[in-house]
């Protein structure tokens, strides 16, 4: 089974993706902000992580640029965040993002960009460091 | 007077805000375990019911009845090589890294704070001297703190009761200690091993000579802190580490309620935190 | 056993300090090249209460985050309403984690974040906006549920509403219940809104 952690500072949004994931058959964990995002990314594999921007201790960025920077650069991470500017895109993308959604985030899509990403990730590696590649 | 009820969604509600606040979570498993506390505070603050006592909780700026809470739903009790991983980790792992890193042979030094009766900071030293081999080369300083000086006496005296000792060998008991009083005595050699200090975290005055340490252990204090008390522990622990120093916590404490100014490490035995090597 | 020695009774007395620890001393020692120094001095600066503008000056430009968190450290020490325009200012920044650090030293000012929280709330930005929502989360203060309400009644923005329907699932009352249907309509095709306020309802409706 696929692992996904969750890491977002409302506990709304932790258990409406949670209960998402869970019907689509997908374990989940959750983290209240980046740090704590660390200590469990550090310590279990996960298959995916998502992850929200603005949080406190460690924002999302913070948490992307952490992770690529250690041993776990594989793992693909969707980004979420209330921000449309094209510029917090560009820069999610900068952190280590794979792919950048709007809140609030619509069941469905959420599923089939997560079904994209865990199948293609084993294919092309998934840090990408310039600004082109899945967005829009 | 009616009986109080904790419901499922209140359960719920109150699991995930003390999670936030302290990184603790309880398994649904626990739910009587939480209700009866819960139902022991709504009585002792005459709240009458949980919803008065969640908003009184919430909205209480000082804290106090969430660290009442905490104190209610954690244990905290010191003994000799509790939380026993995190010093295999300060031999087998951290200590490479602070020796590699020295440039000069000065001592590398360990800040034990809170001391409590002292139980920390001597099983810091019977671990290095039995566990790591580096000791032969290095000089190692502990220093441990508390704010209270009639602990600290005790601290210095070094009397323990079995209970104190039950989770160390028996060898390094019958090594280290000598039956005494109805308890053990811990030897001489240990008693002046250790420098304990009298300290107040919260208190510039008093942490501003606490500099240049490799490794600070202050396990199961920081959680009964309020936010901003948390937040001012730890520059002082910023502050009083060399760079690339580590900060351990107690099992049920994160450094993610805590502060985002160390780096999470992961070692093989523990996750420790890191003070950044260099300036960002 | 000498190999672990006894340390030297004062510890060490390493005072680095390259100017005196007077107002005038500290405040240049803030713009010091070494940022051991500027945060000590950040961290002294909380004996000069008029030290507040200085230190709001240097946050928006202090590039070194432990830094910035002694600053805010300090300014939460000081609590001067002074201080608001400018850290409203910083939740403006483009710099994520410096909104995020300002945010949570906000959440700790509750007398002088009170005042302009309607301000906040009306702001034409709606990520100032969600910011507002989130310093309501730790704000102890009796209006955080009427300011909420006043959210999902009116702010045309869904992450706005979606921000504070998370708090109001913590805090919501009865008061809340006839808005929280209304935004489940007003927002009838984004699942999120309906998931989290009829999570909210239910919680109302058990307690």
């Amino acid at each position: 089974m696929k692992h996904i952690l969750v890491v977002d500072d409302a506990a709304t949004v932790r258990l409406y993706h949670r209960n998402i994931l869970e019907s689509a058959g997908y374990e989940v964990d959750e983290a209240v902000n980046g740090i704590e995002a660390m200590e469990k990314a550090l310590q279990t594999p996960f298959d995916l992580y998502v992850v929200d921007i603005n949080m406190p201790k460690l924002d999302g960025y913070g948490f992307l640029r952490e992770i690529r920077s250690q041993d776990i650069t594989q793992v693909p991470a969707i980004m979420v965040s209330t921000e449309a500017e094209s510029n917090d895109r560009q820069r999610a993308y900068r952190s280590g993002a794979n792919l950048y959604l709007i809140k609030p985030v619509k069941p469905e899509g959420l599923l089939t960009y997560i079904r994209l990403l865990l199948g293609v990730s084993t294919h092309i590696r998934p840090h990408l460091s310039n600004d082109k590649a899945i967005d829009r | 007077m009616t009986e109080i009820t904790i419901s499922e969604e209140d359960f719920r509600k109150f699991r995930e805000y003390f999670y936030r606040k302290t990184g603790i979570q309880f398994e649904a498993s626990k739910r009587y375990f939480v209700d009866k506390r819960l139902v022991e505070r709504i009585e002792a603050t005459d709240s009458e019911h949980f919803r008065n006592y969640f908003m009184m909780l919430r909205f209480d700026a000082k804290g106090d009845e969430l660290q009442t809470l905490v104190n209610l739903m954690t244990v905290n009790e010191t003994y000799f090589f509790r939380e026993e991983y995190q010093f295999q980790c300060l031999v087998n792992s951290m200590l490479g890294e602070i020796v590699r890193r020295k440039k000069d042979n000065s001592p590398i030094r360990i800040w034990s704070v809170p001391s409590s009766s002292g139980e920390e900071a001597y099983s810091i030293v019977i671990y290095l001297l039995e566990h790591w081999p580096g000791i032969e080369k290095w000089d190692v300083e502990i220093i441990s703190s508390d704010i209270d000086t009639d602990i600290i006496t005790r601290a210095r005296r070094g009397h323990y009761s079995s209970r104190s000792v039950q989770h160390l060998p028996p060898r390094l008991l019958q090594k280290y200690f000598v039956p005494s009083a109805g308890g053990y005595q811990i030897s001489d050699d240990m008693r002046d091993a250790v420098e304990f200090t009298r300290v107040n975290l919260m208190e510039a005055a008093d942490v501003r000579s606490y500099r240049g340490f490799d490794v600070i252990f202050c396990r199961n204090l920081l959680i009964y802190y309020d936010d901003m008390s948390r937040r001012q522990a730890a520059e002082t622990f910023f502050d009083a580490l060399n760079p690339g120093g580590f900060v351990c916590l107690g099992h049920s404490e994160s450094m993610s309620r805590i502060s985002s100014l160390f780096r999470v490490r992961k070692f093989p035995e523990a996750i420790v935190y890191q003070k950044p090597l260099g300036d960002l | 056993m000498p190999i672990i020695k006894q340390q030297s009774p004062q510890l060490i007395n390493i005072d680095e300090r390259q100017r005196p620890r007077d107002f005038n001393g500290l405040v240049a020692e803030l713009e010091a090249d070494d940022s051991t120094a500027r945060r000590w001095a950040a961290r002294d600066l909380a004996e000069f209460p008029e030290s507040v503008e200085v230190l709001v000056r240097r946050l928006k430009y202090e590039g070194d985050p432990s830094v910035r968190e002694t600053i805010l450290t300090t300014l939460i020490r000081l609590g001067n309403p002074a201080t608001m325009t400018e850290l409203v200012e910083c939740l403006r920044s483009e710099d994520a984690a410096l909104r995020n650090e300002v945010i949570e030293a906000m959440k700790e000012l509750p007398d002088e974040v009170a005042p302009i929280m309607s301000e906040l709330l009306a702001d034409h930005d709606p990520d100032v906006r969600i910011f507002a929502v989130n310093i309501l989360e730790s704000l102890c203060h009796p209006q955080v549920e009427e300011w909420l309400i006043k959210v999902i009644e009116q702010d045309p923005h869904v992450n706005v509403c979606a921000t504070a329907l998370d708090l109001l699932g913590e805090v919501g009352t009865t008061a809340s219940r006839l808005g929280l249907e209304q935004l489940k309509a007003r927002f009838a095709e984004e699942p999120y809104i309906g998931f989290a306020a009829d999570l909210a309802i239910k919680r109302i409706d058990e307690s």
